[in-house]
């Protein structure tokens, strides 16, 4: 084979490996946009699919509304790998300029430096300030009396139902919306007529192979107990075993195999659901788009409190600043506007099914019209999120290892209180070690 | 195996009865011999021999993913490790996965390439199909196994149902969840050791099962007292490789089981990733990872040992 320009076969390889070479520079080398005086924000998210698709036309309009910054996003797959990669890009100093993370995790990172707190002041400026959040929402952004992160939203665990179904059983009031049930039993007899006029099952509730799901119900249900788990450092986890195995017991009397199939996985759940072969479904808002994309007729409410405490499991996504080494104080000022733009543009945030957090939002005229997100706005002022430590929140190992102890009780009946002893020394074995972010304990706000 | 690697030492061993030449030719001669190794060392020093070396250094150390830490902390980390139940609990997973996949993955390679060898027709159209799903991703394989082992509508299921058996939560129940992993570890693998038999097989001559049959020796027999003896240099290299494959178990244990944490599935590399790249411990993984490497080299050990003894008898 000869090759096409007259060269010897030693500088064509030579010529090869420099352009090869260079390729792979450009590659590591940070993308610049077209000329323009806009300065570029690298933005790192961890939402896809249709939350993925919200994002991204929030974007779009926060980034046609001015010309002082472009949005640059990165979106990398939920879960662990995100955190993993986002630790390192702020261990390294050379964080994107702002990034989401879910408000549980941000207390596992403050001590580490890898995050930089918000000043309080300049966000009062752009109009965010305490007074235009939900108190536990507001709350939950603070690390050792510093903030770390400003909320986008609230995402709880809720209960959607089929208003055909749940209307053929007579469980809906006047104004088509589902009888309250205050008690466990009242509870279960609304899901036994339910299933009395459904096709399938009276429930879809997926949890195999998925500790997030189990968790999300099971402290939802404890929460309301009016009680939480305490996790304090270096010393044993706080829990009332009584409410814990209740709270499981019950979650087993679901799984009966009339009331909820005994056995069931997230999708399948959800297909059930979607499909109208059930009454109702427990599930995190951020199915909303999926059950209107199916067009069955449905709402959405809080789980019901059935153990006199209003308590919703939740979690928010929240803006942080990763760790710069050297943040540039223009760049800094434009994300501050960027998170306030987003934050006075989070109607779009609400179409997704999530509850924005900032308040003027969801108390303007045109969020009470958008049903069924207004059937559950409340469940804001109940938010309860993952107990605080430096290895619990959305994609931490805590949640699997909640779902490794308790797997074994809904799917076979395994005893509850042997399972939260399990539960309880596989945490207090990890609240035994260190925090890697900070391994002396040496950290001060 | 042999055979390879006295290949390998004809090829590379250069002689270095070579009195005619010059000196100085002689020193050309090996700079251009290093420079042809260079591409090799370079990589391996770079991706191999370091990180091995950092790793001991790091296993001392109670260095963190985020950066923090990283001071010496003697052999605090190991006598962690030697002290966690997760850790043990780990080990034995990946020992009690390899012991369960290593036999059917063998024998059943065996049976295979024995019925494609002597009986079936169309002996391509085994051999490729046979072969074929060793060559998916672990990423396809275990998206296929997760539909086929779905506890509503699985494949799997169906068949227990049709044969009127109660459904199971395979992929879920602690005590089908490995069994289940080993299954598609099977499906998956067992072409490749397939090939290795069904090679060493077509290398027996022909005119031995000739003479046998003049003999009246059976089918049976003639494998009995033929094939099988003459597989054993397969069978060594099969085990090894097997056995070295099936110790690192992680990437479809990991995705079929969505990476829930799992006490009867949960193998030493996935602890390892767990505590370096879930809880940020580079430290406290690095000793973990090298307590493991000590069980591979008695393996290992065991292995040269077992094959010395085989050569000297």
């Amino acid at each position: 084979m000869t090759p096409p320009l007259d060269l010897s076969r030693r500088q064509f390889l030579a010529a090869a490996s420099a352009a090869a070479g260079a390729a792979l520079l450009a590659g590591c080398a940070p993308g610049s946009g077209p000329g323009s005086s806009a300065q570029t924000l690298q933005f790192w998210h961890l939402l896809s699919g249709g939350d993925g698709v919200t994002m991204s036309s929030l974007l779009d309009t926060v980034n046609k509304a001015q010309d002082a910054y472009r949005i640059r996003p990165t979106v990398l797959a939920w879960g662990t790998p995100y955190y993993t990669k986002l630790a390192m890009a702020g261990a390294g100093g050379r964080a994107p300029d702002v990034a989401i993370m879910h408000a549980t995790r941000v207390p596992g990172w403050a001590p580490g430096g890898l995050l930089d707190n918000w000043d309080l002041d300049r966000l009062a400026e752009l109009g965010v300030d305490e007074s235009t959040f939900p108190e536990p929402i507001w709350k939950k952004g603070i690390v050792g009396g510093l903030r770390f992160s400003v909320a986008l939203d609230a995402h709880p665990f809720v209960l959607m139902y089929n208003t055909d179904i749940c209307d053929a059983a007579g469980q809906l009031d006047s104004d088509g919306r589902l009888l309250p049930a205050s008690s466990p039993e009242e509870f279960l007899d609304q899901l036994r007529a339910v299933g009395g006029a459904s096709d399938g099952h009276a429930l879809s509730y997926g949890y195999l192979g998925d500790g997030a799901q189990m968790w999300r119900l099971f402290y939802g249900l404890y929460a309301q107990h009016g009680l939480a788990i305490d996790l304090p450092v270096g010393g044993k986890m706080g829990i009332d075993k009584d409410a814990a195995v209740e709270s499981l017991t019950f979650m087993q009397s679901l799984l009966d195999g009339e009331i909820a199939a005994a056995q069931n996985d997230y999708g399948s759940a959800v297909a059930e659901f979607a499909t109208g072969k059930s009454g109702m479904l427990m599930t995190g808002v951020w199915e909303l788009r999926t059950m209107q994309n199916a067009g069955i007729p449905f709402d959405a409410t809080m789980i019901p409190t059935i153990y006199g405490t209003p308590a919703v499991y939740a979690d928010s996504h929240s803006f942080v600043l990763p760790h710069q080494a050297n943040a540039d104080e223009r760049r800094r000022e434009l994300t501050y506007q960027f998170v306030a733009d987003m934050l006075k543009g989070s109607f779009g945030w609400a179409e997704a099914g999530h509850i924005p957090a900032y308040l003027p939002v969801t108390s303007s005229p045109e969020y009470a019209d958008l049903i069924p997100q207004a059937h559950y706005a409340e469940a804001a002022d109940h938010v309860v999120y993952d107990p605080e430590a430096w290895f619990t929140g959305s994609g931490s190992n805590f949640q699997g290892e909640f779902g490794a102890a308790v797997q074994g009780v809904l799917l076979s009946g395994d005893d509850p209180a042997a399972a939260v002893d399990r539960f309880e020394r596989r945490v207090n074995a990890l609240l035994a070690q260190p925090n890697p972010a900070d391994p002396e304990g040496t950290w001060k706000p | 195996m042999t055979t390879t690697a006295s290949t390998r030492a004809v090829v590379t061993g250069r002689k270095s009865s070579t009195p005619l030449r010059r000196p100085g030719f002689q020193r050309r001669e090996q700079l251009v011999s290093w420079a042809f190794l260079a591409p090799f060392l370079i990589a391996f020093a770079l991706f191999l021999a370091w990180p091995i070396v950092h790793g001991i250094y790091l296993s001392f150390t109670d260095q963190s993913l985020t950066g923090a830490g990283g001071g010496l902390v003697g052999f605090a980390n190991y006598a962690e490790a030697l002290g966690d139940p997760v850790m043990w609990q780990s080990m034995w997973n990946t020992v009690w996965f390899t012991l369960l996949s290593t036999v059917p993955l063998v024998a059943i390679a065996l049976l295979m390439a024995a019925l494609v060898d002597r009986g079936l027709p169309g002996q391509w159209l085994w051999r490729l199909s046979f072969f074929m799903p060793y060559l998916l991703a672990s990423t396809v394989i275990s998206q296929i196994w997760v539909w086929i082992f779905n506890p509503q509508i699985g494949a799997a299921n169906n068949i227990l149902k049709a044969l009127g058996l109660e459904p199971l939560a395979w992929l879920q129940n602690p005590d089908t969840n490995m069994l289940s992993i080993v299954i598609a570890t099977i499906w998956w693998t067992v072409g490749f050791n397939f090939l290795l038999y069904l090679a060493a097989m077509q290398n027996i001559p022909s005119q031995q099962y000739e003479a046998a049959s003049l003999d009246g020796a059976s089918a049976w027999r003639q494998f009995w007292s033929i094939t099988l003896p003459q597989l054993g240099p397969a069978t060594v290299l099969i085990l090894i490789l097997q056995i070295l494959a099936s110790l690192k178990l992680f990437d479809q244990a990991y995705q079929m089981l969505g990476g829930v944490a799992s006490d009867t599935t949960r193998s030493i590399v996935q602890y390892i990733y767990e505590a370096g790249f879930v809880n940020y411990r580079f430290g406290y993984s690095a000793a973990i990872s090298y307590v493991f490497f000590a069980l591979i080299i008695i393996v290992g050990v065991a292995q040269a040992l077992v094959t010395r003894r085989k050569k000297e008898l």
